[in-house]
C-alpha cells in the first residue's frame, strides 16, 4: 500500500539513470584495468621506496623496518642533490632552446610556398628518428676521431676541442643534441597554431601603421603563447626524460657534469642493485615533474582561459 | 626455414658425432637425447659467442635440443641477466658467468654447481678434462664453498702496448717497464708525428687498478673478508694523480670518453702509441688487413710501480642458473660450447683469449700470437698466473665492486678534467663508497 504513496519518477528521469548505470557498467570493466595498468605499479614503486630493496637479497630486504630512510639517505647524498642541480641546468637550457628555434622557424616557415612546405618536411625528420640513433648520429658528430664536423673545422684551420669531454661544455652538447631532436614539436604546433589565426586582426593593425615588430608582440605572440606554453610544459616533462643522449655521449660524465636525476636512479637500480633506493629516486623524480607541470599550469594556459 | 635448418642439422649432425664422439657417448640415452628440449641460451656479445652461435646446427643435430642464443651487449646482458638471476627465474639455461658479478652471482645462490655434471661419466665425456682449463680462469668462478659455477671461456690479460715503438727507439729509449720510464718515454714521444702518447679504455675500475696496486694501494682493506674501501690513503691518491696526468698530459682530444673499440682502432691507425688494453684487442693489431701498426709494434706487461706490477685479468665462464629447468641438456650444452674439439675449432678460426691450456700451448696459437717479436700469449699466461699467485685481482669479484668501480671511473674522470685535484677526487670516491657499500648491508 505505501507504494502507492510514493509518486512514480518521471518517464525521462527513469530513462538517464538506467542510461548512466548501463555507461558505468559498460565502462567498469575497462576503467578497472586501466586503473590497474597505471596505478598498480605506480603504487608498487612507492611501497618498494619505503623498503632497502636490493636485488641481490629480494627476499631479507624486502621489509619495512625504516620506511623513509631511503628519503633521508637522499637528503644527505651529495651525488643525488647534485644530478637535481644538473637536471635542472639541462631541462632550463634544452626547453628554452627549444621554444627559441622552434618558434623562430616557425615564423619563418609560415607561409603557403612549396619550398617552405617541403621545408617544413625536412626539419620533421629528426622528430621522427629514434633516441638511440639520434644519440649515435651526435656520438659520432662529437668524437674527434670520426667526426665529419671537427675534420672540417680543423681543415679550414678552427679546431675545436672534444666538446663532451670537456666539463664546461658537455651538458651544452647534451642540451644541443636534444634540441636538434625536439625543436620541430614545437615547430610544428606554433606552425598549426599560425595557420588557424584569423588574417583579420593582422589587416586591421598593418591599416593602422603598426609595424612588424608590433604585429608579432601585440597579435601573435598573445595568440600562440598557449600552445607555446604547452609545448614548454610537454618538453619540460621529456626533458627528464633525456637518458639515450647520456648514456650514450657522456656516460654522466666527465665525472658526474652531466648526471641527471634519472641516470642516477638507473645507476642506482641496474648497476648496484638497489631497488628501493632507485624508487625512491623515481618518487621525487615523480613529484618534481607533478610540481613542475602544475607551476607551469598556473604560469601559462590557465591565464588564457580566465580571460 | 625450418626445413632449411633440419637439413643443415641432419647435415652436420653426421660430421658433428665424428667431431665430438666423446659427448655422445657420455650422454645416457645416446644421440639426440634432448629431443623436444628448448634450451635459453644467454651471453654478451663477443667473438667467442659469436662462433658458437655459428657452430648451434651441430650441437642441435647432436643433441635433439633445439637452442635459442641471445647475445646482446655487455651492459645490457649484465642488467638482464642481474635481473633474471635474482628472480630465480627459469628463462635462462646456460648464461655467461660475468666476471665483474661472479662473486655476487656465485654467492647468492643463484647459479648451479657444476662439479655433479663434471663428477658423473653419464653425462660428462671422458676427455672434456676440466683441469686443461687454467686454474687462474676457474678461480673467479668458484664460489666461497669452493665448487666451480663456471666454465671459462675467455681468460683475458691485461697488458702494455706501444704502436710507434719505431719513435720509442728513435729517441734512444726502451719499451718502458716502470711507472717512471713510462712517463719518461711519454715526454720524449708525445706528439712526434702527430702520434698521442698515452690513452685508456675510459673503465677505469679495470685499466687505473694496476696502477693503483702498483703504487702500493688497493681497492679494499683486504678483500674478500674486509671491504673496507681504502681510496682516499696517500698512495691511492698518489696513483690516482699519477694515471690521471698520464690521459691528461699525453692524451688526445677527447680522451675521457674513449671506450675499448675506440683505444683499438687509435692504435692500429697509429694515433696513439701507448695504452693498456685487454689481450682480446690488442691481438687486432697483428690483423694485417687492418693495422696500420703491425710493424712498429711491441706488447709488455702493465708497468710496476714502487710496489711491484700487479696486472689485470678479467674472466667469463658459461654457467647454468639456479632456477634452469633443463639443466642436464644445460650442461651438455656447456660441454660442447667448450670441449677440446670446439675450442680448438674457435682457434683455427682465429679466436684469440682461449681458457684452455692445451689450446694456449697449441702451436697454431703460439705463432698466431706473435706479433712483430712479442709473444702476446706468453705475455698472457705469464699475466694469469701472476694474478693467480698473487691473489691481487680478488677486490675484482667481490659482490660490490660495481659499486666502487663506478667511483674510480668518476674519479679518474674528475682529476684528468682538472674538476678536482687527486686528494679531493679520491676522498670523494671513498666517501662515495663507503655509504654505496652501507646500503648494501655491508658491515664496514
Amino acid at each position: 500500500m505505501a507504494d502507492a504513496t510514493v509518486p512514480a519518477p518521471p518517464a525521462s528521469q527513469g530513462w538517464q539513470s538506467a542510461r548512466r548505470r548501463a555507461f558505468a557498467l559498460g565502462l567498469a570493466p575497462s576503467l578497472i584495468v586501466l586503473l590497474a595498468i597505471t596505478l598498480v605499479p605506480a603504487a608498487a614503486l612507492l611501497v618498494a621506496s619505503f623498503t632497502p630493496l636490493s636485488l641481490t637479497d629480494p627476499a631479507g630486504t624486502f621489509h619495512f623496518r625504516d620506511p623513509l630512510g631511503n628519503y633521508r639517505h637522499l637528503l644527505e647524498d651529495a651525488r643525488f642533490l647534485g644530478s637535481i642541480a644538473t637536471q635542472l641546468k639541462l631541462s632550463a637550457a634544452s626547453v628554452a632552446l627549444q621554444l627559441a628555434v622552434g618558434l623562430g622557424l616557425a615564423l619563418l616557415l609560415n607561409g603557403p610556398s612549396r619550398v617552405l612546405g617541403a621545408a617544413r618536411g625536412a626539419f620533421l625528420i629528426p622528430m621522427v628518428l629514434p633516441p638511440i640513433v639520434v644519440a649515435l648520429i651526435w656520438k659520432i658528430m662529437f668524437t674527434p676521431d670520426v667526426s665529419p664536423l671537427h675534420r672540417a673545422l680543423d681543415a679550414i684551420g678552427w679546431p675545436v676541442r672534444s666538446v663532451i669531454a670537456n666539463p664546461d661544455t658537455a651538458l651544452w652538447a647534451i642540451a644541443f643534441a636534444d634540441t636538434w631532436q625536439w625543436f620541430p614539436f614545437t615547430m610544428l604546433m606554433v606552425l598549426a597554431a599560425l595557420q588557424m589565426m584569423p588574417a583579420d586582426p593582422i589587416e586591421a593593425a598593418s591599416l593602422d601603421g603598426a609595424d612588424r615588430w608590433q604585429l608579432f608582440r601585440y597579435i601573435v605572440f598573445p595568440h600562440i603563447r598557449p600552445v607555446l606554453v604547452v609545448c614548454g610544459l610537454f618538453r619540460l616533462i621529456d626533458s627528464f626524460k633525456a637518458f639515450p643522449l647520456i648514456f650514450v655521449l657522456t656516460d654522466g660524465g666527465p665525472g658526474t657534469v652531466t648526471e641527471v636525476t634519472n641516470y642516477y636512479g638507473f645507476i642506482q637500480a641496474f648497476n648496484f642493485s638497489y631497488w628501493g633506493y632507485a624508487s625512491a629516486i623515481a618518487m621525487v623524480i615523480l613529484a618534481g615533474v607533478f610540481t613542475l607541470s602544475w607551476l607551469v599550469g598556473r604560469l601559462g594556459w590557465n591565464d588564457h582561459d580566465k580571460r | 626455414m625450418t626445413q632449411r635448418r633440419h637439413l643443415l642439422q641432419a647435415a652436420t649432425g653426421i660430421g658433428a658425432s665424428l667431431l665430438l664422439p666423446g659427448l655422445a657417448s657420455a650422454q645416457t640415452g645416446g644421440a639426440r637425447r634432448f629431443q623436444g628440449v628448448t634450451l635459453n641460451v644467454s651471453t654478451f656479445s663477443a667473438a667467442y659467442p659469436k662462433l658458437l652461435q655459428q657452430w648451434l646446427p651441430e650441437f642441435e643435430a647432436q643433441t635433439g635440443a633445439r637452442v635459442n642464443f641471445d647475445a646482446p651487449s655487455f651492459p645490457v646482458y649484465n642488467q638482464r641477466a642481474d635481473l633474471e638471476l635474482s628472480t630465480k627465474g627459469a628463462a635462462y639455461d646456460v648464461v655467461n658467468v660475468t666476471f665483474i658479478y661472479s662473486s655476487r652471482w656465485i654467492n647468492s645462490g643463484w647459479l648451479t654447481p657444476l662439479d655433479e655434471f663434471i663428477a658423473n661419466p653419464q653425462l660428462t665425456a671422458a676427455d672434456w678434462d676440466v683441469n686443461d682449463f687454467l686454474s687462474g680462469a676457474r678461480a673467479p668462478e668458484t664460489g666461497r664453498d669452493g665448487k666451480l659455477y663456471g666454465i671459462p671461456w675467455t681468460a683475458e690479460a691485461l697488458l702494455s702496448v706501444s704502436s710507434r715503438f719505431d719513435l720509442v727507439q728513435q729517441a734512444g729509449l726502451e719499451f718502458p717497464d716502470t711507472t717512471d720510464d713510462l712517463v719518461k718515454v711519454l715526454r720524449a714521444v708525445n706528439k712526434k708525428e702527430r702520434v698521442a702518447g698515452f690513452v685508456s679504455d675510459s673503465h677505469y675500475g679495470w685499466t687505473f687498478v694496476p696502477y693503483l696496486h702498483a703504487f702500493g694501494g688497493d681497492v679494499f682493506r683486504k678483500a674478500p673478508d674486509d671491504l673496507f674501501p681504502t681510496l682516499d690513503t696517500p698512495e691511492a691518491i698518489a696513483a690516482a694523480d699519477y694515471y690521471a696526468q698520464l690521459i691528461r698530459e699525453f692524451g688526445p682530444d677527447g680522451a675521457v670518453t674513449y671506450q675499448p673499440d675506440q683505444v683499438t682502432q687509435a692504435l692500429k691507425l697509429g694515433r696513439v702509441n701507448f695504452s693498456d688494453a685487454g689481450q682480446l684487442h690488442l691481438a687486432q693489431l697483428g690483423d694485417a688487413a687492418t693495422s696500420r701498426t703491425l710493424k712498429t709494434v711491441k706488447f709488455g706487461f702493465v708497468p710496476k710501480g714502487p710496489a711491484g706490477r700487479f696486472p689485470g685479468t678479467a674472466v667469463h665462464g658459461l654457467g647454468i642458473p639456479a632456477g634452469s629447468r633443463n639443466k642436464e641438456a644445460a650442461w651438455a650444452f656447456i660441454q660442447w660450447a667448450l670441449s677440446r674439439q670446439t675450442t680448438r675449432r674457435a682457434v683455427a678460426a682465429g679466436y684469440g683469449s682461449p681458457s684452455r691450456r692445451s689450446d694456449i700451448d697449441s702451436a697454431e696459437f703460439r705463432s698466431r700470437q706473435r706479433i712483430n717479436g712479442s709473444d702476446l700469449a706468453q705475455l698472457s699466461l705469464d699475466t694469469i698466473t701472476q694474478a693467480e699467485r698473487t691473489g691481487h685481482m680478488k677486490y675484482r669479484t667481490v659482490s660490490v665492486y660495481p659499486q666502487v668501480d663506478q667511483q674510480l671511473n668518476k674519479a679518474i674522470a674528475l682529476i684528468a678534467t682538472g674538476q678536482a685535484n687527486a686528494r679531493q677526487a679520491m676522498q670523494q670516491a671513498q666517501a662515495q663508497s663507503i655509504a654505496e657499500l652501507r646500503r648494501a648491508g655491508q658491515k664496514i
